[in-house]
């Protein structure tokens, strides 16, 4: 059993952009091995809560934890206590990210992509990152390819390549930002496919998703967001079937 | 396969690599024939009239010289005048191509021979080596080269989320943009000395007869760098800011520190954006290059302007046009190399 409640909650976080307030006062705790779909509208702020996850936005106001230990508190944009530059770099590598445009690096091959971290991060020996990443790759369907430059990919293979490079870190949190929201509606299958693999195996998960045949199979949990607020969390069965909250009804009813 | 192997394995090429290695082979082997039997010094003196040869043999006793004579060995031609100067002045010249000798006094073999000599004299050959084509040649790539280097840090600077490095690096584009190179060079080799009381030709020994030239070679080397470095830290700049920001996202998110992240995977995707702009900045400081006239050295403009003057001979400018358009077309064609070498994963 772990020693910690949450793997990742945060309490209160607001973020603006200018007068535009895009997160409202989002609370939500995540236990280890969970999976959470995160639903809703565009325009919702689900993209900027998970990358204010992982700092690749400024939160304005708000409280992170990681594994229950405080990472980061801001209040109106002060920093009010970040955690050492040494543990806050291990707490962000807890976390893996994959984005809705890959975000592949075009100058490395698939095999580099997966590679160049773990060495220049992780600071593993070559032999023991390639080791790695072949394995990981295996995983992901695409030993391959290995050699090969992602703009010979389709998007699907790209995108199993994302999530491969960064599993390669040993995250034990994955942030996945609509990942499948740029793939052909035919390619869609195979990156979900091993997303579910992944959820298989325990690790815990943040999907930003608009696929709600994925959410409802796979996700222990599923939030609903609009407007920068939770507005609606509960078991896939509970708020696919009997949701509460008016603009979800009206949400699930458009998608659906 | 390995690049050498690739190279060796000749049965493989394509078909137009082939072609070009045809032609390139067939050239050099002409230019070296051509260069084999060309007319020696020698010949030409046993070609020149009685009178200049009767010249030759009398400057063998006296100690008065009066003939000048000029032998320009191009390698493929040669050309050869005897002149001397006052009252009945002699004035002969031949053109030697292909083992033949020719009369370079009228006609096609008098224009024959004044490209062969301009040439010889723009591309500096038997001069020092801050002279002609090699001073144009050594100026442009060593004030590129550093001005590249440079310009990374500036650009980098100027990005920069520090306000004081930020506002330092733009200080300096804006002022080395803002002002006209020739004033900077000014400033270079007349102030910089005069303030801080030393003289560029004092870097080098008293004795050195080329110290003139060296000191002035440095100074411009200062102030052709300087300004390369502004306006490459502009197209650095540029190219590092087109590469999309999902690039720095993935990084970061990977936990590589901003120094990995340009290293590794930003500067690297730029330098192809780059390779365009950083070519046609080349080709226009080559250009550039004559406005060390000003400070007493000879580039190819200089030479066929002084050319010019002294013989009004119009037809100066043929070859001068002709050098600078090769070194444009050697250039390009190296930098469109790099370029689709480095276009490889796209």
């Amino acid at each position: 059993m772990s020693d910690y409640q949450h793997i990742l909650s945060t309490e209160h976080l607001y973020k603006s952009f200018g007068p535009l307030e895009v997160l409202k006062d989002i609370n939500l705790a995540v236990k280890k091995g969970e999976v959470i779909c995160i639903i809703g509208p565009s325009g919702a702020g689900k993209s900027t809560y998970l990358r204010s996850l992982n700092q690749l936005e400024k939160i304005t106001s708000g409280k992170i934890f990681i594994k229950d230990e405080l990472f980061l508190h801001r209040e109106h944009n002060r920093t009010i206590h970040r955690a050492e530059p040494e543990a806050q770099k291990a707490m962000l590598l807890e976390m893996g990210m994959v984005f809705q445009r890959f975000n592949l690096f075009p100058h490395k091959t698939v095999l580099e992509n997966v590679m160049i971290a773990q060495v220049l991060v992780r600071k593993k020996t070559k032999e023991a990152a390639q080791k790695l990443a072949e394995e990981i790759i295996e995983r992901v369907g695409l030993s391959d390819k290995l050699d090969v430059y992602p703009s010979k990919l389709s998007g699907g293979q790209q995108q199993r390549v994302a999530i491969a490079r960064a599993l390669a870190m040993e995250p034990e949190i994955m942030l996945f930002d609509e990942p499948t929201s740029s793939l052909d509606p035919e390619l869609v299958g195979e990156v979900l496919g091993v997303m579910k693999g992944l959820a298989k195996q325990g690790m815990t998960m943040l999907c930003v998703t608009h696929e709600m045949g994925f959410a409802r199979e796979v996700a222990d949990r599923v939030v609903f967001m609009a407007d920068g607020l939770i507005l609606e969390e509960g078991t896939p069965k509970d708020l696919f079937d009997h949701p509460t909250n008016e603009k979800a009804i009206n949400f699930l009813k458009s998608v659906l | 396969m390995s690049r050498f192997k690739k190279l060796v394995d000749i049965k493989n090429w394509k078909r137009s690599s082939k072609t070009v290695a045809i032609v390139v082979l067939a050239t050099l082997a002409l230019v070296f024939l051509l260069s084999a039997i060309n007319v020696s010094k020698q010949d030409m003196l046993d070609q020149a009239s009685d009178s200049v040869k009767q010249i030759i043999e009398d400057e063998k006793t006296s100690s008065r010289k009066s003939l000048t004579i000029t032998y320009n060995n191009l390698g493929v031609v040669s050309y050869t005048s005897f002149t001397t100067s006052g009252a009945n002045a002699i004035r002969e010249s031949y053109v030697g191509f292909a083992g033949s000798i020719y009369g370079a006094d009228e006609g096609a073999g008098k224009f024959a021979g004044q490209m062969v000599n301009y040439t010889y004299r723009m591309l500096g050959t038997g001069e020092n080596l801050l002279h002609g084509v090699k001073l144009t040649l050594l100026l442009t790539t060593l004030s590129m080269a550093i001005g590249a280097v440079m310009s990374v840090f500036l650009a980098l600077g100027k990005i920069s989320e520090n306000k004081l490095i930020s506002r330092l690096s733009s200080a300096y584009i804006f002022f080395f943009r803002g002002t006209p190179l020739l004033i900077q060079m000014f400033v270079i080799y007349f102030s910089v000395p005069g303030i801080f009381g030393f003289s560029w030709r004092s870097l080098f020994s008293a004795g050195d007869p080329e110290a003139v030239y060296k000191g002035a070679f440095i100074a411009a080397l200062i102030a052709f760098s300087l300004n390369a470095a502004a306006y490459c830290a502009e197209i650095v700049r540029a190219a590092i800011q087109s590469i999309d920001k999902g690039q720095n996202e993935a990084a970061k998110a990977l936990g590589m520190s901003y120094g990995q992240m340009m290293r590794t995977i930003v500067i690297p995707q730029s330098i192809r954006r780059m390779i365009p702009p950083l070519c046609n900045e080349f080709v226009m400081m080559i250009k550039d290059v004559s406005l060390v006239f000003a400070i007493s050295l000879m580039d190819i403009t200089t030479i066929s302007k002084t050319i010019m003057t002294s013989e009004g001979n119009y037809l100066v400018f043929v070859p001068a046009l002709l050098i600078y358009l090769v070194i444009t077309a050697i250039l390009t064609f190296i930098f469109g190399k790099i370029e689709k070498r480095l276009s490889i994963y796209e």
